[in-house]
């Protein structure tokens, strides 16, 4: 019977299917209102999915110079850490799967797995567009990692728990989003780095640098990379709302919060245009650690002097 | 009904397969040799007023990614290689569509000395869109050609390239 419930976790909820299933509809969401917002019609819904089969269906072309074993092992394990890291957050609105304390580090580790993975294929590939799309990506994941971190650290500091379903729970009492703005907005808009979404996909700039550091993926590789991050947006997307959208209580909750951060996300995809590596790493580092550094010690002050 | 089985699997995965493929074309785009005019009208197929989106088609950058190699303009003695390159490049199963007048004969560039000749005389030819240039709607209707062909499971054009010695001097 133990067996079964944990296969029913992995294969069916929260890991596998459900997983899978919510990864292709928000990015079909987020298609969806990226065209409407540009005056298209936009995707059809069952687009991803179509993509993902015709993907799965197609040859995989291994260039000649790389080592097989890491071409072949790291999208599965960029799909692998983001699945993975869904077994912590309240997905659906239900209590986590798995919880200890501290697993909000863990979480956060795994979620920038498949970023790590990507830059490790760029560099593995040696095409020259593959290893400047993966060193842009490692760049960019030293400039939006550690205030995304610590943007979801405030949170965790004012519930006194790094345990994701603790804080979640704190943030049902309390919308933290009206306490923390700017650590809100730190974290949505590290999420978008960190998905690579347009103001930030200098790593991927077709214009520049063909398809950056998966050029040479065709077939199951690259489905396996885009599936990874889709579900990174879905993990994404529910840690942000949990934390600073007043928790998630049921499948309702969870549905209207991420939605409503996912059109957020999809207004700033269409308002602002590329920025270049550079720009991406002052930002950060000029102004977005500077900010949430200064909340968390407002906040680390606030509970010494108010018990 | 158990020997059956089998084959009605790859009946309805084969299904799933061409509807999956029906339903999304990333192409890649390769100028031959062309005025621009044809590369102008197909990215204005890919504006919001066509949105071939909608379709399920894609524009990649890398020909690693797409299903459907665009070519534009008659083949020049330079390009050549690099189209063969490009289309080998690509993963089966690939298709290709050939835009404008020059793709399909040369057009005005027939018989320049710096041009080999047509499009199919270099690689396999699914779709021909003539038109100098076409315009979005009959590009986008090339792409229902090849939709349909696909879809009736029409074998694929039989058009074999020619070899490089038998290019004109």
């Amino acid at each position: 019977m133990n067996t079964l419930a944990s296969f029913f976790t992995i294969l069916i909820y929260p890991a596998g299917l459900t997983l899978v299933l919510l990864g292709m509809f928000y990015e079909w969401l987020d298609r969806k209102l990226v065209a409407r917002f540009q005056n298209r019609v936009g995707p059809r819904w069952f687009q991803p999915f179509a993509d993902a089969v015709k993907l799965l269906a197609k040859e995989q072309i291994r260039p000649g110079i790389v080592n097989p074993y890491l071409f072949f092992g790291l999208p599965v394990a960029a799909l692998a850490g983001a699945s993975t890291a869904a077994l912590y957050v309240p997905l659906l609105g239900f209590a986590p799967p798995s919880s200890f304390s501290g697993d909000l580090i863990v979480t956060l580790y795994l979620l920038s797995l498949p970023t790590m993975c990507v830059g490790l294929a760029g560099w593995n590939t040696t095409s020259r567009f593959s290893v400047i799309g993966a060193t842009r990506s490692l760049t960019q994941l030293f400039a939006y990692e550690a205030p995304f971190l610590l943007a979801l650290l405030g949170p965790a500091l004012v519930a006194g728990s790094w345990q994701i379903s603790e804080v979640n729970e704190f943030a049902q009492t309390h919308w933290l989003i009206l306490t923390q703005p700017v650590g809100f907005l730190v974290a949505l808009i590290g999420l978008m780095g960190k998905l690579e979404l347009p103001p930030f996909d200098a790593p991927e700039a077709e214009t520049e640098i063909v398809a950056g550091a998966l050029t040479e993926y065709s077939g199951r590789g690259l489905m396996m990379f885009k599936l990874g991050k889709s579900i990174e947006l879905v993990v994404g997307l529910t840690l942000v709302s949990a934390f600073y959208l007043g928790g998630l209580t049921g499948i309702g909750s969870f549905l209207i919060k991420s939605i409503a951060l996912l059109v957020l996300m999809a207004v700033m995809q269409t308002l602002f245009t590329r920025f270049r590596i550079d720009q991406t790493v002052g930002l950060w580092w000029r102004f977005g650690a500077i900010v949430v550094l200064m909340q968390i010690v407002a906040i680390i002050l606030w509970k010494g002097y108010m018990p | 009904m158990t020997a059956n089985s089998p084959q009605l699997w790859q009946q309805v995965i084969d299904k799933v397969r061409t509807w999956a493929r029906l339903n999304s074309i990333w192409a890649v785009h390769f100028n031959s040799g062309s005025c621009n005019g044809c590369d102008i009208e197909i990215l204005a197929t890919l504006t919001p007023r066509y949105d071939v989106e909608r379709l399920g088609v894609k524009l990649y950058g890398s020909p690693r990614h797409a299903d459907v190699l665009i070519v534009t303009g008659p083949v020049t003695r330079q390009a050549r290689e690099r189209l063969i390159r490009t289309y080998e490049q690509m993963p089966e199963p690939k298709f290709v569509v050939s835009v404008g007048s020059c793709s399909i004969s040369g057009g005005v560039f027939d018989g320049c000395y710096n041009v080999g000749g047509s499009v199919d005389e270099v690689i396999p030819v699914d779709v021909y869109i003539p038109g100098c240039p076409p315009r979005p709607e009959a590009i986008i209707d090339g792409i229902i050609q090849l939709l349909k062909d696909l879809q009736g499971g029409k074998p694929r054009s039989a058009v074999r390239p020619n070899v490089a010695a038998e290019l004109p001097s």
